[in-house]
């Protein structure tokens, strides 16, 4: 099905689901009022016009947890808590249709194809040593973030800068644990009475405890009144920048591969 | 101290009724009347009438505290988030679980004597909180239980049986119920929730023998009534102020407090300019008759949900040179209120946690607010966040330190501004908002001078949670945390004496009671009742 007859076939059923029959005028204010709402309740996450950033881009033709205007709705509706998307607040009937009717109308906007070629990044992944710290299709080290639908999970925007400036776009929310919106792979180094150094990423943490994974993937558990300083360092990550090991096109080739896993294993 | 006569009177009570040939009532008004003299038994929400939770037994203590031990624990029989406080009373204790079920206990072994719970139809409405329950009230023989489908529910102390069963408001509309029902003297005092759905709220008074509704007193004036122009010409139909959480109660000067809750819509106001009384205050009532003696408003004009349905904690203490009435309150809103409870005047209120919506409070305790905080289409971030610096969960009061502990939340709120469309039964919130969590927030538990709420000490914790705080005679605090810890803090200076892990959010209720000679101390965790004592 060609893009623009899958918009012809929303917006027939937004006319259809609509409590009373909408002209092509109200179909504008529609998009239009949605845009306002989109604009203050989704583009922290998803970016500005849908483009994309900590959450997937918007603007594609097929939305992988939504693929049609019922399963947009319930989506806008109730969130996918499991994925770190909230139900921001409730909407009324009429404040939906206008979000969907906005969220449909970004796939009409042309795209520019991706800058990157996936099977060249695909190389550019190995060279580059990520398997040492990320898994891919059950195949790599674990500590860093697995990747294997990290394609379904972030924007091409977030993945570059992820490559290059990893603390600026440390993850939170993606993760049963710790949860809550904490972020995660945060950088902690604590300092044992006697000068003894561990530094690490948090795994959990509550008021009288924290545990750490260090670089070699090794488990460590603190008792916060038994430490001498316990430092987290959220403008730091493990991860190195490859802003200088990568050239442009590599990093772009890599950003394509990063897009294309979508949890095949 | 711990007093010992518990299961002795028990008894003594008992052969006296043998020999009248008659059963003498289990909790006769008189007796929670006079509940600090029997501090074993816990008779009612918060300990008291005046909501203090304070536990004056003394057996744990700060020197003994590290060796608190898991006496025996009781698993919840359905899933959910279990906010209850336990009520005690002769080796028995009363807890509720979610939805609104109500199960008795023996208190020396944790085993079950009987559970009841009330058949709630599969379309129940409930909006604007999870479908909890924060506990029971006991009366003579019988306990009383409020529930989701909007209904009290009188049942026998001994078997569980019901005694009588009425709607207090119609769940179709939005009424359901969560809080502990209080007990008065042969009345049966219970307030609703439902603003979310823009029910017009109010506080209910039951014969506690028939279930007779003995008065109604809304919390939102009709029109023509006093309070009236604070609202639109018909706002004030849908215009919510819940009374959803337990009030208190001066037997002396015969006077019920109780907490109102916000306005509807919850987030856009564009439909009901003023004050909007009596939502977001305190009113006093008239026991006999819900006639309101005097009102306090701690949120004029509320547009972020800013409920005051936190416990009214009442105690006597010094206020320029002389011993007051006083009636405190950690407000949603962030501020500390300290009023005289006979006449409703503002003494003191000061912020306890960040705030960012008011620029001070004027001499008569009404905020001063500042410009552009109100909700809107792209979002405003205001602290504190939409749950409120505090929310239903209960402070402590301790009449040995003159400390006021209270949960605190620091945590920021982006509000939002929407459509407000009300149609019976469904939600009406006008907005909504996007909570700053994680790393970003954060909570504490503070101790405030009683009179005054200047801080004394803190306790930080990892996450705004809403923990329930428990002070004891033995100069000790207990508290919880969203990360599963229960710990014992030091009353004087808030450092930590003892903790343990319990593997999920600590969101029951403490409370102390001494059976057999020996204290404990009971909160729920999880699907779990919790219940510790030094061996």
């Amino acid at each position: 099905m060609s893009r623009n007859r899958l918009c012809a076939g929303a917006l027939f059923l937004a006319l259809a689901a609509a409590p009373q029959r909408l002209n092509a005028a109200q179909a504008v204010s529609d998009v239009e009022q949605g845009k306002k709402l989109f604009q203050g309740l989704c583009v922290t996450c998803h970016g500005f016009d849908g483009a994309g950033g900590e959450a997937p881009p918007l603007n594609r033709p097929r939305l992988t947890s939504a693929p049609d205007e019922e399963s947009l709705r319930k989506v806008i509706s109730q969130g996918i808590p499991n994925r770190g998307m909230p139900r921001v607040r409730l909407l009324t009937g009429n404040e939906l249709r206008q979000l969907v009717a906005y969220v449909r109308s970004l796939s009409q906007t042309p795209q520019p194809a991706p800058r990157g070629n996936a099977e060249r990044g695909g190389e550019v992944y190995a060279k580059a040593g990520c398997a040492s710290c990320h898994i891919v299709k059950g195949q790599g080290g674990s500590l860093g973030p697995a990747l294997t639908e990290i394609g379904r999970l972030r924007g091409p925007q977030y993945l570059h800068q992820s490559i290059v400036d990893p603390a600026a776009v440390l993850p939170r929310g993606t993760l049963a644990v710790p949860g809550r919106g904490f972020t995660e792979f945060l950088p902690v180094l604590v300092v044992m009475r006697g000068g003894r150094e561990v530094r690490g990423v948090r795994v959990n943490e509550d008021v009288f405890t924290i545990q750490l994974r260090d670089a070699t993937n090794a488990f460590h558990s603190f008792r916060k009144s038994e430490v001498e300083t316990i430092r987290k360092e959220p403008d730091k990550s493990l991860m190195p920048s490859y802003a200088k090991r990568l050239n442009a096109r590599e990093l772009d080739d890599l950003v394509a591969y990063l897009s294309s896993l979508r949890g095949e294993l | 101290m711990i007093h010992r006569f518990g299961a002795l009177s028990t008894t003594v009570v008992l052969v006296l009724a043998m020999a009248a040939g008659r059963v003498a009532a289990q909790v006769p008004y008189q007796r929670i009347v006079r509940a600090e003299s029997e501090p074993h038994n816990w008779l009612t929400y918060g300990g008291t009438y005046k909501q203090q939770r304070f536990s004056p037994l003394d057996q744990i203590n700060k020197q003994n505290v590290s060796r608190l031990k898991l006496a025996w624990a009781y698993q919840i029989r359905q899933a959910g988030i279990v906010e209850t406080s336990p009520i005690v009373v002769d080796g028995i204790m009363y807890l509720t679980e979610p939805p609104s079920t109500v199960t008795a206990l023996d208190v020396r072994s944790g085993r079950t004597l009987w559970t009841y719970s009330p058949t709630i139809p599969s379309d129940v409405i409930v909006i604007g909180s999870p479908p909890v329950n924060r506990g029971v009230a006991i009366l003579d023989d019988t306990v009383f239980v409020g529930t989701i489908h909007g209904h009290l529910i009188a049942l026998d102390t001994r078997s569980g049986a019901v005694r009588w069963d009425i709607a207090v408001g119609d769940n179709k509309q939005g009424f359901y119920l969560t809080l502990a029902p209080l007990a008065l003297d042969g009345k049966i005092v219970v307030g609703v929730s439902g603003a979310e759905t823009g029910i017009r709220a109010y506080i209910d008074a039951y014969d506690a023998k028939t279930g007779r509704r003995v008065w109604r007193t809304y919390t939102v004036p009709a029109a023509g009534e006093p309070g009236a122009d604070t609202w639109g010409p018909s706002s004030w139909k849908t215009g919510g102020g819940s009374t959803w959480l337990t009030g208190s109660y001066d037997p002396e000067l015969n006077l019920l407090y109780w907490a109102t809750g916000n306005p509807a819509p919850d987030w856009n106001a564009d439909d009901r300019p003023g004050d909007n009384l009596y939502t977001d205050a305190v009113l006093a009532l008239n026991p006999a008759d819900g006639k309101i003696k005097w009102h306090f408003q701690f949120t004029p004009h509320d547009v972020h949900d800013w409920d005051a349905n936190q416990m009214l904690v009442l105690f006597d203490a010094p206020v320029g040179g002389r011993v007051r009435k006083l009636l405190a309150q950690a407000n949603r809103n962030a501020f500390y209120y300290v009023l005289d409870r006979a006449t409703g005047e503002f003494l003191a209120g000061v912020p306890y946690a960040k705030q960012t919506w008011a620029e001070k409070l004027d001499a008569k305790g009404r905020p001063i607010k500042r410009k552009g905080i109100e909700p809107s289409l792209e979002g405003t971030l205001i602290f504190p966040n939409i749950q409120g610096a505090a929310n239903w969960f209960s402070p402590s009061y301790s009449p040995r330190t003159g400390l006021f502990y209270q949960g605190a939340r620091e945590m920021g709120t982006v509000y939002y501004k929407g459509e407000a469309e009300f149609q019976p039964g469904t939600a009406f919130l006008g907005g909504g908002g996007r909570a700053v969590n994680g790393d970003e927030a954060w909570g504490a538990i503070r101790a405030l001078e009683g009179t005054t709420g200047k801080m004394k000490w803190e306790f930080k914790l990892l996450s705004p949670g809403f923990t329930s705080l428990l002070s004891t005679a033995g100069g000790l605090v207990f508290g919880g945390s969203e990360e599963g810890n229960f710990f014992a803090l030091d009353a004087d200076t808030g450092q930590p004496l003892w903790d343990i892990q319990v593997g999920a959010a600590v969101r029951g209720i403490p409370i102390s009671y001494a059976v057999d000679g020996r204290q404990y101390v009971a909160i729920a965790a999880g699907f779990t009742m919790f219940v510790f004592s030094v061996n």
